[in-house]
């Protein structure tokens, strides 16, 4: 997918449609990334909210052609989700889930949205190797660096990038039928 | 590193994750920006994630984006109110200015133009009046010329008495030439309808010859007529007479009679 430079940046010029378009592409994947994070939909929400008005409101920041606007929304996100996950309201309500992955959210839950069934994405989630869903897991929804992955996995640097290469290669053949 | 190197790094995905260090970021950005290959393959990396995002993202609701526009619009109302925006300010203010300028420059170039079109017309003017004066001046100068030299004769010929008492007028006559010029000065402007005319008088017998009628064709000088080819006078009368002369004066209307006596 070509990233919408001309749409960001007219977000950038204050045009709130074109930020309302903007928010069509990526907030679904943005919410379940939050949701990944902090497991409870109605707090996802509350961050989601969140997350979208610090998105226009520190637009001017984010500059083409110096990283990808998703790479610069998933760390936005991702911040303001782990942020929550440190409170003590959080840490109050999860005494008691186990869900710690994406798999988990994606085998678990059965308020996902309707996009899920129409990509058929689950089946192929569900083939992945257990190492694929952790380094993914790290990576894409806990916002891990290489550094930090590698000392979680207990594996070598290099083996953080080439495991990743691997892993996300397998999955884009399937979900979008190239690699 | 080749296009296919960095592709198969694994650098890619890191990179569309966040997950590298700002320095292997920033080349990767370079790469992104001079391969279309690399950039496409980012663009497919990041196309997988979303979906992977979206396929365990909860039901999104509307409502969301709805607080969202509300909470963007309350940012944007506090923004315009929060200080003032020099920038724009000033901005304006030149605008606004450069364009006062302009209509100032337009309307004083117009001015400029009418003033000089006028200027234009008055010289055209004074120049004619000049040509004017520079005429009459060559003509006076002839007149005096004529009336100076030893060849005229100087006479004054005065009012007759019972129809015009003050009234004069003035002969100069050169015998030679038998060429005379009348001054008229000394007479009242005629009457409309009516012209003088001057008249060469032999005594005895009375015998009157018209010199001509005092009008445009022979009056070399204001109010100075040029009379030639008329008999030698021994007296010269002026008459006022219908417009365009008469064949033998009108006495009642005998203006001015004197004698041409030789010096």
């Amino acid at each position: 997918m070509k990233q919408p430079d001309a749409l960001i940046l007219a977000m950038k010029n204050g045009d709130q449609q074109a930020f309302s378009q903007l928010y069509d592409m990526y907030s679904l994947a943005i919410f379940g990334v939050i949701n990944t994070i902090v497991k409870e939909e109605n707090v996802a929400e509350e961050i989601q909210q969140d997350v979208f008005i610090k998105v226009w409101e520190n637009a001017s920041s984010y500059s083409v052609g110096k990283g990808r606007f998703f790479t610069w929304l998933l760390n936005i996100a991702r911040n303001a989700a782990i942020d929550h996950t440190r409170s003590k309201s959080h840490k109050n309500t999860q005494k008691n889930l186990s869900t710690t992955n994406f798999v988990d959210i994606l085998s678990g839950s059965d308020n996902l949205n309707k996009k899920t069934d129409a990509i058929g994405i689950r089946k192929f989630v569900d083939a992945l190797k257990p190492a694929c869903v952790k380094i993914i897991d790290f990576i894409y929804f806990k916002g891990f660096t290489q550094k930090n992955t590698a000392e979680a996995l207990k594996i070598p640097l290099g083996t953080v990038k080439t495991r990743a290469r691997n892993c996300i290669k397998d999955l884009r053949l399937k979900v979008i039928g190239r690699a | 590193m080749s296009e296919q190197e960095i592709i198969e790094s694994g650098n890619l995905e890191l990179y569309v994750c966040g997950a590298l260090s700002e320095k292997e970021a920033n080349e990767v950005n370079t790469a992104v920006q001079s391969s279309k290959e690399v950039e496409k393959e980012v663009e497919e990396i990041e196309e997988t994630l979303l979906k992977l995002g979206e396929s365990v993202a909860p039901s999104l609701s509307s409502h969301i984006w709805n607080a969202i526009a509300t909470g963007i619009s309350g940012v944007r109302r506090m923004d315009t109110n929060r200080g003032t925006n020099w920038a724009a300010w000033t901005g304006w203010a030149a605008a606004i200015l450069c364009v006062v300028g302009l209509f100032f420059m337009m309307n004083q170039n117009n001015n400029l133009e009418e003033q000089l079109q006028i200027t234009t017309l008055e010289n055209e003017d004074l120049q004619q009046d000049l040509q004017d004066t520079e005429d009459r001046l060559v003509q006076t100068t002839t007149v005096l010329d004529i009336i100076r030299s030893k060849e005229y004769d100087a006479y004054t010929l005065p009012g007759n008495q019972s129809v015009a008492p003050e009234a004069f007028a003035k002969l100069y006559y050169n015998r030679t030439e038998n060429v005379a010029y009348i001054d008229t000065k000394g007479l009242p402007t005629p009457p409309r309808g009516k012209v003088y005319q001057a008249w060469s008088l032999i005594v005895d017998p009375l015998t009157p010859t018209s010199m001509g009628v005092m009008q445009n064709g022979i009056e070399i000088e204001e109010g100075i007529y040029k009379f030639e080819g008329f008999p030698t006078p021994e007296a010269i009368g002026i008459t006022l007479e219908p417009e365009g002369g008469s064949e033998s004066p009108t006495l009642e209307q005998l203006y001015i009679l004197g004698p041409v006596t030789t010096p």
